[in-house]
């Protein structure tokens, strides 16, 4: 089947376009509510219309022709901060997530391609430079920008950037440092140490790769003196999440593909990433493509798909000659690991792995710490009483540093510690096994 | 969406809202508590019963008892329903608008007064959420029992109003058993107060009774004074997996008439333990027709005792395997899947139409025949759970809205099946209430007579239909 069209026949009810949700996967909800306390927004403002359940209410009322795309809608389904918090916490399997993912889809699409600077810069982002790492890397003024306000936002709420050059300006500003891409000094083939268990293959997220080179480099070395080979192919693309998130589905196959055949080329065992949220979109390959694809090739994709964290904790971790770190440290469960992959244990398991680390859980470690939300200006007060609430559980545990594994919490909860002079150090998990790993 | 297939629909949008008494609302309540716009009214025109949907006019949120009173003389004075809605996870439909009004959400009155270490008595507003209730008197060592599946999102006032059961029914009662006094607002506008922290009260009629189970019929329950007890100091949880259900029923009986009264005895049916499972993942035997959750509670010594005979009695009725959960933590993850039953069924069809029959407890086995029987007879797919201690049913049919053959069947179904429930000296309904979506069964239940004292009962309550009009009654 070809890429650029929708499987979908016909979009249901009051939906526009092709990749509408579903009309099934509406019905699935049945109103229980039992979502209602872990969604973020709605424990923010108490209204149901900004709960799953009210967002899946309306939506299944699009497709029944009982209300429009109105505005209402979109902006319940921009608010959304996609954690997938509720796909956790629903007994029924309701995606409600990915429910308001293909809503902002929609809109996306009837609000249609107009010509404002802003619109022009989210074509130019998700289309020419996510696609080409070697583009995004020369274009460093728009990458920074889009690399910090985090994945989605930047081109979702592209309405900021009509505010005009002061607010550039102050975005600039709060730009943290930028590392040299990791891809342009990683070798494809970084050697196992010790007794080799296996080759694996690295998937280098687009934030990880220009943001966080230093934790990248990091888990290269730390998969490698746990005894695999690792494969790091140059030519590998954008995992295509934004681009799915955005309402853009036909880049994000085309990314899928690619990406599909260039691993499926290498001799690996599993397809390793440190980026919750890529890990979560590639082990997704089978879903966004289903019908587009060969299925058997997806699936044996999807199969060799881990986290970091998954991995090692899944092989058993080398630890006799790790170096004790004397600290204590709290973790932050990214939403993108715990509700989308369901990985909870695996990054404890190897925390505690570690001598001499104590690990001190806090209150509701699997909340939301608000990245999606952190930079909307609309939402600027929302995402403020998340991340607050998020900072008082983690200043709670008194631990000396806060462990997370996905660079959108890393780039918020950075941002937060410093706006309230919170004296705890951030690493990413395998910054810390990192640190503890011999050279 | 198909007429006359058992499920209520879709129910007409009621006159539009004028400007100035917006504004007025806005006033009084803050703009960020006055709801009406139709996407908000379509989801505050909902509850957890399958296929109803209605439109309120208006929403609002009053965040202080007095703003209470104030809403229902302004909805008197604009001579609009009230429907009183606390987290609208009900099962009959009871806070869903039916002639559109105003829909008066009780959840941001949410605050716990007083916990009373010397009189056991904890004072809460009716929008606390019953699970938080629950955390913070344990947080002082005591113990608030009743615990709906639903616990994490309904709310107090919406459990008193339903007289809401749970997973501990069977040992310590329901709701009604822990209200000790009632404070809030009469249709028109007046406050009222019954009750209080004596445990003794034969001043008159109890219109603490009447208000428990009311369904916000009534009048509007601002504030409760809830009685608690001291927690059990031990705890077994255990469970039993049965190859038929019968047998898994026979030991429900049994244990009843050993005269040993665990605080859980729940049961699970083959369809249901699957759905569970795949939400969970706590390795529930998939191939099993039936499993109990039973679980004995109280001093260790008893508990042991306990413990002891009931597995006795599970042994002597050839249990396929029994188990013993090795931990709080692995008890505490029965009971939570458990509660997820209701919700993990849906999984598997779009429409969860759900009852609630209650049958004496010698009853049981019989019980599950007949509804093996007519889920045969109607071939339709059927999950049944529930809380087998109290005799309390909740076979659950798998449908579609969209296929009125179907629906039709299923109508068919629960006709059949509370006849028979009436019959054996039951009822239509343990625990969800009547609302909108049981008002024929309960006439059959309890005849002319029995709605004729009801209505006049509703009637010197709220002589102008005000509150929560069209629900419990035929119109
Ligand atoms: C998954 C699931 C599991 C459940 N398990 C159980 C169970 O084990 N046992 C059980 O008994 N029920 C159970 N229920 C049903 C439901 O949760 C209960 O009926 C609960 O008490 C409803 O509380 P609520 O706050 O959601 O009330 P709502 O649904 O908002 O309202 C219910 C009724 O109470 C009225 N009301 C609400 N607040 C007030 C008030 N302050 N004053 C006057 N009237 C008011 C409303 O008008 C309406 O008639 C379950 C429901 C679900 C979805
Ligand atoms: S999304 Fe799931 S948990 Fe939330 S109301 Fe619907 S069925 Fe229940
Ligand atoms: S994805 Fe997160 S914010 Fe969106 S509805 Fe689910 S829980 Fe709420």
């Amino acid at each position: 089947m070809d890429i650029e069209q929708s499987k979908q026949p016909a979009p249901p009810g009051n939906f526009v376009t092709a990749d509408a949700p579903g009309y099934d996967s509406l019905l699935q909800c049945m109103r229980c509510g039992f979502c209602l306390p872990s969604c973020p927004t709605f424990q923010l403002t108490g209204r149901e219309r900004s709960s799953p359940r009210g967002r899946v209410a309306m939506a299944r009322a699009i497709a029944e022709k009982k209300l429009d795309l109105t505005a209402a809608m979109k902006e319940e389904a921009f608010f959304c901060l996609d954690c997938r918090a509720c796909t956790s916490a629903c007994p029924s399997g309701v995606q409600a997530g990915s429910i308001m993912e293909h809503c902002r889809s929609q809109v996306a699409r009837q609000d249609g391609v107009s010509l404002s600077p802003a619109r022009q810069l989210r074509a130019f982002v998700l289309e020419k430079m996510l696609p080409s790492p070697g583009l995004m890397k020369n274009s460093l003024v728009v990458a920074r920008l889009y690399q910090r306000l985090g994945l989605q936002w930047l081109v979702r709420r592209t309405g900021v950037l009509s505010l005009g050059p002061q607010w550039l300006g102050k975005a600039e500003q709060m730009l943290p440092w930028l590392e040299k891409p990791l891809s342009d000094g990683l070798a494809e083939l970084t050697p196992a140490r010790g007794e080799k268990r296996g080759r694996v293959g690295f998937f280098l997220g687009c934030v990880m790769n220009l943001m966080f080179a230093e934790v990248s480099s990091q888990t290269v070395r730390v998969l490698a003196h746990q005894g695999f080979d690792v494969v790091t192919p140059g030519k590998q693309k954008c995992c295509g999440a934004p681009h799915l998130s955005e309402g853009d589905p036909i880049t994000a196959r085309k990314l899928a593909v690619a990406n599909i055949e260039l691993f499926m080329a290498q001799d690996v065992d599993y397809i390793i990433t440190d980026c919750a949220g890529c890990g979560a979109a590639l082990k997704d390959y089978k879903k966004m493509l289903e019908g587009y694809y060969d299925e058997a090739t997806l699936h044996a994709f999807s199969a060799k798909i881990r986290d970091v964290s998954e991995f090692l904790a899944e092989q058993g971790l080398r630890s006799a000659d790790l170096i004790p770190q004397p600290v204590s440290v709290t973790y932050h469960d990214p939403c993108h690991l715990a509700h989308a992959q369901q990985i909870t244990a695996a990054p404890r398991i190897l925390i505690k792995a570690i001598p001499g680390v104590e690990l001190r859980e806090m209150n509701e470690s699997d909340w939301c710490c608000g990245s999606a939300a952190t930079f909307g200006l609309k939402y600027v007060d929302a995402s403020h009483k998340i991340l607050k609430r998020k900072l008082a559980n983690i200043a709670a545990t008194n631990a000396d540093l806060l462990i997370t594994a996905n660079p959108g919490c890393q780039l918020q909860l950075a941002w937060g510690l410093k706006k309230a002079d919170m004296q705890q150090q951030l690493l990413h998990i395998m910054q810390l096994l990192g640190q503890a790993t011999p050279v | 969406m198909c007429r006359g297939n058992g499920l209520v629909g879709e129910i007409s949008v009621g006159g539009g809202m004028t400007k100035g008494l917006l504004e007025k609302l806005q006033r009084l309540f803050g703009r960020e508590n006055v709801y009406y716009e139709q996407e908000d009214m379509l989801v505050y025109g909902y509850d957890s019963t399958p296929g109803i949907q209605g439109y309120p006019e208006v929403v609002v949120f009053p965040t202080r008892h007095e703003l209470v009173q104030q809403a229902v003389m302004i909805a008197a004075e604009e001579q609009m329903p009230v429907i009183p809605r606390g987290s609208g996870t009900g099962l009959s439909g009871g806070c869903v608008a039916v002639n559109g009004g105003m829909v008066l959400g009780l959840s941001r009155l949410n605050a716990i007064r007083e916990i009373d270490e010397e009189n056991l008595t904890v004072t809460c507003d009716a929008g606390v959420v019953t699970l938080d209730l629950y955390n913070a008197v344990a947080a002082r060592g005591l113990f608030y029992p009743p615990d709906p599946g639903s616990q994490k999102i309904s709310t107090i006032g919406g459990n008193i109003a339903e007289n809401a059961g749970g997973l501990r029914g069977l040992k310590y009662g329901v709701t009604r058993d822990y209200v000790m006094g009632l404070q809030g607002v009469l249709s028109d506008g007046q406050n009222f107060a019954t009750g209080g922290k004596a445990v003794k009260d034969v001043a008159g009629y109890s219109l603490r009774d009447l208000l428990v189970g009311s369904e916000g019929t009534l009048g509007i329950i601002t504030s409760a004074t809830l009685q608690l007890i001291p927690p059990p100091q031990d705890k077994r949880t255990m469970l039993a997996y049965f190859r038929d259900v019968g047998s898994a029923a026979e030991a429900v009986s049994e244990i009843i008439a050993a005269k040993v009264i665990p605080a859980t005895l729940e049961i699970m049916d083959n369809t249901t333990i699957n759905c569970v499972e795949d939400f969970s993942a706590i390795g529930l035997p998939r191939d099993m027709a039936a499993l109990l959750l039973i679980e004995v509670d109280g001093h260790p010594a008893v508990v042991e005792e306990e413990a002891e005979a009931v597995m006795a009695i599970l042994r002597k009725l050839r249990a396929s395997e029994t188990h013993q959960a090795k931990d709080v933590v692995q008890a505490e993850q029965l009971t939570a899947a458990r509660r997820t039953a209701l919700s993990a069924l849906a999984r598997v069809s779009p429409t969860t139409v759900l009852e609630d029959a209650t049958v004496p407890r010698s009853r049981l086995a019989n019980t599950f025949a007949e509804i093996e029987r007519l889920k045969q007879q109607y071939s339709l797919a059927v999950g049944t759970f529930g809380h087998a201690g109290d005799g309390n049913l909740h076979p659950t049919c798998l449908a579609d809205e969209g296929d009125c053959e179907q629906m039709s069947r299923v109508h068919a179904f629960f006709d059949d099946l509370y006849n028979m429930v009436l019959d054996i000296g039951g009822t239509v309904s343990g625990e969800h209430g009547i609302g909108l979506a049981k008002q024929d069964y309960l006439r059959r239940q309890i005849g002319d007579g029995g709605i004729k004292v009801m209505r006049q009962i509703k009637d010197s309550f709220d002589p102008v239909g005000r509150l929560n009009p069209g629900k419990i009654f035929v119109e």
